[in-house]
């Protein structure tokens, strides 16, 4: 879902780079809080697989593929703030190295991808602390599907204000196909994130939920 | 590091190499959902002056020297991979010492 080079006009991609760097930036200042020995390897390594991922298309209408975000998962298991972080530098990555999304689009890309997807993820990641049997993985299912298409529709909206649109196409046409197709392709992202969640839980609870200690206290621990 | 630790970035750095490297040549080549949206409205020739990186040593998703097919698709992932892994492992560690310096207790 990178918006490629040349798609958004001047003033859209510079406010959307304003608020993802608004986000970034507040997302490093509380960071530090929330880091610790067992949350940096997690935090690294869910960014490799996020990348990794994010690679493989999946089919999902004819002629049409579709790919993780990644955001949303990484929001319930590092929260908000360090899932910013860790987006920024995969679609960083992607756009530098890869080509993939504009350099001008970047801001658009984080917004889109990473802060909104990680704040909708940060709301259900309260529900992992003390997981519910169905509803747990029902809410998180349906919050990776929402974020999924709260963002495609942000694409879209950045795409109209940028003028990009023809003017043959109705904003409402343009949000109805691009949702349409973002539905399925969040149908699959719901589900990958309750079953990378429950594994990365399962196996690593430890770092996901790190009560916050403080420095004198973990001294004399 | 503990072992928990060493076993974490183990075993997340195999499933990334596994499905960045192995998994992702098997991925569809239709255009992805916004693309497939913007051919469909009309929407996909660019009217702004855009930037792209240069693309010196990957073209999109493969090695240049490599070429299309499975190894460049395969150095792509992994490359990819382990950027992402050491970017954030470094923005991580050099953030953690900032707070812990920050909140070191007064003499």
């Amino acid at each position: 879902m990178h918006i490629g080079p040349g798609f958004l006009s001047p003033p859209v991609w510079l406010g959307a780079a304003g608020i993802s760097g608004a986000a970034l930036a507040g997302s490093l200042a509380v960071a530090g809080r929330r880091l610790d020995d067992r949350k940096v390897p997690l935090m690294g390594v869910m960014g490799a697989f996020v990348f990794a991922a994010q690679m493989v298309n999946f089919p999902v209408l004819p002629g049409t593929s579709g790919h993780l975000g990644g955001g949303f998962l990484l929001g319930v298991l590092l929260g908000a703030p360090l899932a910013v972080i860790v987006m920024a530098s995969i679609l960083v990555v992607q756009a530098l190295v890869f080509q993939d999304g504009g350099v001008e689009a970047l801001g658009a890309n984080i917004l889109v991808m990473g802060v909104i997807p990680a704040v909708i993820g940060e709301g259900v990641r309260l529900l992992w602390r003390r997981p519910v049997p169905v509803l747990t993985d029902a809410v998180t299912f349906a919050g990776g599907l929402a974020s999924v298409v709260i963002g495609a529709t942000g694409v879209i909206l950045m795409l109209w204000m940028s003028g990009t649109l023809p003017g043959s196409v109705s904003l409402w046409q343009a949000v109805a196909a691009m949702d349409a197709v973002h539905l399925v392709i969040g149908v699959v992202e719901g589900a990958a994130s309750v079953a990378v969640a429950r594994y990365v839980l399962r196996v690593r609870r430890d770092a996901v939920f790190v009560e916050p200690v403080a420095r004198h206290e973990r001294a004399t621990a | 590091m503990t072992r928990y630790n060493r076993n974490t970035l183990i075993v997340g750095l195999a499933a990334a190499v596994v499905v960045g490297g192995v998994v992702s040549y098997f991925a569809s080549p239709h255009p992805d959902g916004l693309e497939k949206t913007q051919e469909d409205l009309g929407a996909d020739q660019p009217t702004h002056g855009g930037v792209e990186a240069p693309g010196v040593v990957f073209h999109e998703y493969t090695l240049r020297w490599f070429g299309e097919g499975f190894w460049g698709n395969a150095a792509a992932g992994v490359v990819g991979s382990l950027l992402v892994l050491g970017i954030v492992l470094v923005m991580g560690r050099v953030l953690r010492r900032g707070k812990a310096a920050a909140s070191e207790p007064r003499p």
